[in-house]
């Protein structure tokens, strides 16, 4: 049976396909990745965008986290320094309650919880970041004001909306409280109960600054209590970040899956594809030089 | 009988042994020449002179050894390997925009998009916040027409291929139109036509490299049509094919005033019409919409909301609304359209400045199937898969069709394929049978001598 006798082109053949092997093998151990481009695996590569992007949003959670973490953090210390100094008023209210004192000392309590109401103004204005804290979401302008017509009376000038921030796939945290549900909450507005103090001191009317350090203890625990949702938000968020942080090590462990070289595989390719090179190109030299009848005739 | 017919009949094998040297010279010169199949000597007894005569030998015919289904084999797997190398490598500059690795990406650009998105959602109020959310934006824009423009760049050069591609074709109609000519001409006058087979048979193998064709043996000789039966090369006379430009700017192709582009399928003009018609056109239109139709959702929650000033939020992107605009273009001209950060209509409509509630709602389209049942991530994502499964399926097409054609080519060498041992050992037979015809003759000769001596009695020698 005859036989090509011309193997140049299988020889041609197989040295590109041995070259590609050993070029596959070398780009795999270079780069670390089994897949750089679409064509490689069109299904991992195209796996990859969607995870690039899951991968992107665990970020940003992480980021969104940290950003609300920090003006929580300011609003609970700032909330902490406000029950420091209402507990200071409801002591000051309790010794002009005992019906020990005359009226210049009454006054000069009264001078006191008027300071500290003047302080509570300007702690219930606090801001971050140049944006009011408890002013709802009209974090522009200060949420308390004093009254045109009634100087000694403090206006809420905020709303009462609240914003929501995502931390996690259809996870979200609400970032903040109005200034509505802390300082100036129904039956217990701190400024309301602090001026009636002050007025009640100047008045000398015993009953009625203890009626008032009642009410001060009132909006005290209603602070208290409100004070609450900022502790606890900081909370879930810390408990959240771990959560994220796994969930972004799933998510680059099963890119590796996709995408990554086994480098011990990619060597013994390499290895082996520059053998079956070296071996093919041998041979084409050796049967290059192959004797025919021609040098034997004479 | 006699000694003449003895004479005659040597000299016979004389040009017999040297028309058969000749063949194998033929041969051996021509080992490497493209086309060519080995001929071999088809050796006959000649008549008798008279009752009992010697018979001498004749070449009754040099044959080719061409085996015509297996070249038309050849040519067919030579066209459909071109085809899918054309494909894979014609759109392989495309699919770098696609990469996951690349840091441009439409998919990249999406997630920082909406990572700017989220970062503002933290605190509205912020304007450099809201700058940096019209920077991605802008990125994005120009994400998308990069691409746009990578898929118009391939499409271009795939035209300009198929031009350059219809001329070589031509002047290869052309020359086989010639060799027709001649295989007739021979034919009809009796005389071999093998050189001309060889020279048809390369320049047919040529042409497969760029289309594919049907070919019908008639008395015109050979017939070769288009895949669909336009007519390439009639007898000795070419059909040309002609280059028509369409309204979109590229070019068909015709043959006899009909259009044949879409009816191409092999070679490298099918592969560049195919690249240029099919794989880039379809993912054009889809990225059209995908930017036509996610601009018109982002600038939909834009309306929907107020900006920094109060005002209703003005589109961000351009193209603008999806009931006057069509999605033609959308990818290549997409822009930011808004000018300051201030305009990012963050607050629900009406609400106040540190109001974040509409920013949900536009963080929240990248979760929703806004374009055509997809998530923009998912339209980007199965663009991604497309041209990958497209230039991988062609690359295994290649290899798997350049394994037949080695296959075939190996059996075609086994066929026409000239063996210099072969001929060699075919040159020794000549030359020993030359050797012993001229011996006769000398034989002959002497014995001729001998007889015209007979009678003379002083012989010259």
């Amino acid at each position: 049976m005859r036989v090509n006798p011309n193997f140049t082109a299988d020889m041609v053949n197989l040295m590109d396909q041995a070259q590609q092997s050993e070029n596959n093998a070398a780009q795999q151990l270079s780069t670390g990745r089994r897949v750089t481009q679409p064509s490689d695996d069109p299904a991992a590569d195209s796996a990859m965008v969607n995870e690039n992007s899951r991968s992107a949003a665990v970020d940003q959670y992480t980021a969104n986290s940290d950003s609300v973490t920090d003006v929580l953090n300011t609003a609970d210390s700032t909330l902490s320094s406000v029950t420091t100094l209402l507990q200071r008023a409801v002591t000051l209210g309790v010794e002009g309650a005992n019906g020990t004192m005359n009226q210049t000392d009454l006054n000069s309590i009264a001078a006191q919880v008027s300071d500290i109401k003047t302080q509570m103004l300007s702690l219930a204005n606090a801001s971050y970041a140049g944006q009011y804290l408890f002013a709802g979401t009209a974090t522009g302008t200060a949420p308390y004001v004093a009254d045109a017509a009634n100087p000694n009376q403090v206006d809420y000038v905020g709303n009462s909306k609240q914003n929501k921030v995502q931390i996690g796939t259809g996870l979200s945290v609400t970032t903040n409280l109005p200034g509505s549900s802390i300082f100036s909450q129904p039956n217990a507005n701190v400024f309301d109960a602090l001026q009636s103090l002050v007025t009640a001191l100047q008045s000398g009317d015993t009953a009625g600054i203890a009626t008032a350090e009642t009410s001060v203890n009132t909006s005290l625990n209603a602070v208290d209590t409100a004070q609450v949702f900022y502790g606890s938000t900081v909370d879930e968020l810390t408990s959240n970040e771990s959560f994220l942080s796994q969930e972004k090590l799933n998510i680059t462990t099963y890119q590796n899956t996709l995408v990554s070289a086994d480098l011990a595989t990619a060597a013994t390719n390499a290895t082996q594809a520059q053998a079956v090179l070296t071996a093919t190109v041998a041979a084409a030299a050796q049967l290059d030089q192959q004797v025919n009848l021609l040098t034997y005739l004479h | 009988m006699g000694l003449t017919s003895d004479l005659n009949v040597s000299v016979q094998s004389l040009m017999a042994s040297t028309q058969a040297m000749d063949v194998t010279t033929t041969n051996i010169a021509n080992a490497n020449t493209p086309g060519y199949a080995r001929r071999t000597v088809d050796f006959e007894e000649t008549a008798p002179v008279g009752t009992d005569g010697s018979t001498g030998v004749d070449v009754a015919a040099i044959q080719s050894m061409r085996d015509t289904v297996l070249d038309l084999s050849i040519d067919a797997a030579t066209s459909q390997q071109n085809m899918s190398n054309t494909v894979a490598s014609s759109l392989s500059a495309v699919q770098t925009q696609f990469s996951d690795t690349a840091s441009g990406s439409i998919g990249s650009s999406l997630d920082s998009f909406f990572s700017s998105l989220q970062q503002l959602s933290t605190n509205p109020a912020d304007s450099s916040l809201r700058t940096s959310v019209l920077t991605t934006a802008g990125n994005l824009a120009s994400s998308f027409q990069s691409t746009a423009s990578a898929i118009t760049q391939a499409q271009q050069q795939s035209d300009q291929a198929v031009v350059q591609a219809t001329g070589d074709a031509n002047s290869l109609l052309q020359q086989i139109a010639a060799t027709n000519a001649q295989i007739n001409t021979a034919q009809s006058l009796g005389q071999s036509d093998n050189s001309f087979q060889d020279q048809l048979s390369n320049q047919l193998t040529q042409l497969s490299a760029i289309i594919d064709f049907k070919t019908v043996n008639s008395s015109d000789g050979l017939t070769l049509t288009t895949a669909n039966g336009s007519p390439l090369v009639v007898g000795g006379k070419a059909y040309a094919l002609t280059n028509s430009t369409t309204s979109s700017g590229f070019n068909d192709v015709y043959a006899g005033g009909v259009d044949i582009t879409g009816d191409i399928q092999g070679g490298t003009l099918g592969g560049d019409i195919q690249t240029r018609d099919q794989t880039l056109a379809t993912m054009n239109t889809q990225l059209d919409q995908l930017a036509f139709q996610f601009a018109g959702a982002v600038n939909n929650v834009q309306a929907a909301g107020s900006d920094a000033n109060g005002n209703a939020g003005a589109a961000l992107f351009n193209p603008p609304d999806t009931t006057t605009g069509t999605a033609t273009g959308a990818a290549s001209s997409i822009a930011v359209a808004l000018t300051s950060g201030s305009q990012l209509a963050a607050a629900a409509s009406g609400g106040a400045s540190g109001d974040n509630t509409n920013l949900a709602n536009m963080i929240n389209l990248q979760n929703q199937s806004i374009i055509n049942g997809n998530t923009p991530t998912d339209a980007f994502s199965n663009l991604t898969f497309s041209i990958g499964n497209t230039i991988s399926q062609a690359t295994s097409s290649a290899t798997a069709t350049g394994n037949i054609v080695t296959q075939l080519q190996n059996q075609q060498g086994s066929v026409e394929g000239v063996s210099l041992d072969e001929e060699s050992s075919n040159l020794v037979l000549y030359e020993r049978s030359y050797q012993a015809a001229a011996k006769v003759i000398s034989t002959v000769d002497t014995l001729m001598g001998n007889l015209l001596d007979m009678g003379v009695t002083n012989p010259g020698y």
